[in-house]
């Protein structure tokens, strides 16, 4: 009796600790920004002036398509989502709008496995925010090879092999240029000291961006900008915050604190409201309308941007829908519409070699007219 | 024994009917269910962790357990990613993996079975070392560009609409039920199993036995490894990562207890089959990955506690009914005096 009530015992924290493991997400966070470019890139963003055949989509086809992210569970793929039902709407579809993930720990395999089913579905598109690196592109070939269309967003294959086409949601170097612009904005043609509070050292988004920036300072535009000093808060809230009052006391003639990363501007913003120093050094940087309404208004934070993720699934579904339903073949130079985002361009991908991309683009500048929309 | 084969028997029984009905489902509410594509995917999405399965169910029944598998897959992985990179010729790589998984064992298997430490902490630290290994190899990097036969192998049809893995799996389950179920080695990893010390006592050399356990294991776990690679044309760091969780799940469903010595191949085999035709189910009908994980989840529960809480209540009955008759046996010597 007591021996199987030990057993019992044993059982159920074998199992306990087999479901506990299966709840650890591993995965690295989501909304990776694509890797530096080193092409010069002239960010088209929705141009107005479209010359040539630009391809827009016939509405109320039957194309039944799904939309993969990394895994389920993070809030800016359910925007994405958002944005993809949008135009699902817009082009009144007849097919199915299948919004479906892998768990954070079953990534890889998951996305492999829906990828695979998809074909089996007769399902005519994937639209793949890619967490497996290389080891889709089997699965994506395949796929491809059974009339699916498979489209990236938000992360794409390295090798480019089994999509047609990565969505990509900002370009690096537009990045350094619209945080110069903000602190033009903000600081005035006057200009002024600023100081960049960043992540931790060696984060390579923000590197590049900083790097980005820094090289859009050197246009005469930008000469009365001094950029004087660069510090890391780790993305941690506490340590960030620690750093913006350092700065303020270092640098006596600060004016404005630039965080490329929402955990450092809010932290920032926080710091100059709690010290009442709003009036003198203002905060601007990447950031997330819900954590930055609050400073904005108060004109402490008066402009940040972030790109939009419901945009990015809106943007990615209607070049899908296209490829899907054969009125855009899906290579370099071909120009289309998406819907009320304006016309857009697939070109090559700076950032790999053998790839094709569509740059959405621009930020989204968030001032307080627009925060709280 | 006897009331443990009768219970086996019913829980092969109970497995074949949740079979039964998952098949009924899919078939009716998934039309490309039964296509043959879709059954050889969905043997190929998962046939790696299957093969391993099978020689895990060795390790259990052996009452130890082999948590490193899939981190020796990882490695193994890795190794023929690394060497072919640096211009090995890749079956002189994929020698080398098979090797390193033989070596990965064969340290499990020694501090297992000659220097007598647990299995579940042995095992646990290959897991993490043999990880980092491979992490170390591959740094922060993803190797692919493998020779086209070499990915054929893995992705294509090698002998009618049967890629290679799937063959392998066939033929090792075959080679499996002989020696586990119909052979001497078989009836010995069992009574191990079942006790260790009166295996020892009969004269049965049981650390090489069980190090020979853990030897397989680990070539199996390589070789499965060897053709992951191939399936996916392409080796991160973190392949296979996780898969020993899934491996286990199959051979406890299949009613193999953890404590070693009971349960057995057609089991596993049944379990093999409900696990992957239901999340072929749920995949074909698109059920998210959250939902996914909470079925299986609970199907593990259920095969986990379901016969322990069954003999459990027998017990009790049972102990109830002997009071009951020693009560009856007092009262009437009482009356009698």
């Amino acid at each position: 009796m007591m021996a199987i009530r030990r057993n019992l015992l044993i059982s159920i924290s074998i199992i306990a600790l087999l479901l506990a493991a299966c709840g650890a997400p591993q995965s690295q966070t989501p909304t990776a920004a694509p890797a530096p470019t080193s092409a010069p890139t002239s960010a088209p963003a929705p141009t107005t002036a479209p010359s040539g055949a630009v391809v827009s989509a016939t509405p109320g086809l039957n194309i039944d398509m799904i939309l993969l992210p990394k895994f389920l569970g993070i809030a800016v793929f359910d925007q994405a989502h958002e944005g993809a039902k949008e135009a699902h709407a817009e082009l009144r579809n007849q097919g199915k709008l299948i919004f479906t993930g892998p768990t954070a720990e079953n990534s890889v395999a998951g996305q492999i496995e829906t990828l695979t089913n998809a074909a089996t579905q007769g399902v005519k598109a994937v639209m793949l925010s890619n967490n497996a690196g290389d080891q889709i592109a089997a699965a994506a070939q395949a796929a491809q090879a059974a009339g699916v269309t498979v489209v990236t967003w938000d992360s794409p294959i390295p090798s480019a092999q089994g999509e047609t086409v990565f969505v990509a949601q900002v370009d690096f170097n537009e990045t350094g240029r619209v945080m110069a612009d903000m602190a033009l904005s903000i600081l005035g043609p006057e200009g002024g000291e600023f100081a960049i509070l960043s992540a931790s050292p060696d984060a390579a988004n923000q590197n590049a961006w900083i790097a980005a920036m820094k090289e859009v300072l050197k246009e005469p535009k930008y000469a009365n900008l001094k950029l004087v000093d660069i510090v890391y808060g780790n993305d941690q809230s506490e340590e960030s915050y620690k750093q913006a009052l350092a700065l303020v006391d270092k640098h006596p003639n600060l004016k404005l604190i630039m965080a490329p990363t929402t955990v450092g501007i809010a932290a920032a913003a926080k710091a100059m409201t709690d010290e009442g120093l709003c009036d003198r050094v203002k905060v601007s940087g990447l950031g997330l309308p819900a954590e930055m309404a609050s400073y904005t208004l108060s004109g402490c934070a008066p402009q940040f941007a972030l790109w939009s993720f419901k945009d990015l699934g809106y943007l990615t579904y209607h070049l899908t829908y296209l490829i899907a339903s054969g009125a855009l073949k899906g290579v370099e130079g071909e120009r289309f519409t998406a819907g009320r985002m304006g016309t857009y361009t697939i070109e090559k991908d700076p950032t790999r070699p053998k790839g094709l991309r569509v740059l959405m683009g621009p930020f989204t500048v968030y001032t307080a007219e627009n925060v709280n929309k | 024994m006897g009331a443990n084969l009768r219970r086996l028997v019913s829980w092969e029984g109970f497995l074949l009917g949740i079979l039964v009905l998952v098949i009924i489902v899919n078939t009716s509410r998934a039309p490309a269910y039964l296509s043959l594509t879709n059954q050889i995917n969905l043997f190929q999405l998962s046939i790696e962790k299957i093969i391993v399965a099978l020689v895990m169910t060795f390790v259990i029944i052996n009452g130890e357990i082999d948590l490193s598998v899939a981190s020796v897959m990882g490695l193994a992985a890795c190794m023929i990613a690394v060497l072919f990179e640096s211009g090995v010729p890749l079956p002189l790589a994929i020698l080398a993996a098979l090797i390193a998984g033989v070596c990965c064992g064969a340290f499990n298997g020694l501090w297992v079975a000659y220097v007598g430490l647990p299995s579940l902490a042995v095992t646990l630290a290959g897991m993490i070392g043999y990880r980092g290994v491979a992490r170390i190899l591959i740094e922060d990097r993803s190797i692919g560009g493998f020779p086209a036969w070499f990915t054929a192998l893995g992705q294509q049809p090698l002998l009618g609409p049967f890629p290679l893995s799937l063959i392998l799996f066939a033929v090792l389950f075959a080679l499996a039920i002989i020696i586990l179920q119909f052979s001497g080695i078989g009836r010995i990893i069992y009574v191990i199993g079942n006790n260790a010390a009166v295996a020892r006592y009969s004269g049965i050399d049981t650390p090489r036995l069980k190090l020979g356990v853990f030897v397989a294991s680990g070539l199996i776990a390589a070789m499965a490894g060897v053709l992951l690679a191939a399936r996916l044309g392409a080796v991160r760091g973190n392949t296979a990562e996780g898969f020993e969780l899934d491996i286990i799940t199959m051979v406890l469903l299949g009613g193999v207890s953890i404590f070693g010595g009971v349960g057995n191949l057609v089991g596993v085999g049944l379990a093999i089959l409900v696990i992957l035709n239901l999340r072929n189910g749920m995949s074909l009908l698109n059920v998210t990955g959250n939902v996914q994980t909470g079925v299986i989840g609970v199907l593990l529960i259920l095969s986990v506690l379901l016969p322990n809480l069954v003999q459990m209540a027998r017990e009790r009955l049972q102990r109830r009914t002997t009071q009951r008759k020693e009560v009856q046996v007092e009262t009437e010597t009482s009356a009698s005096s």
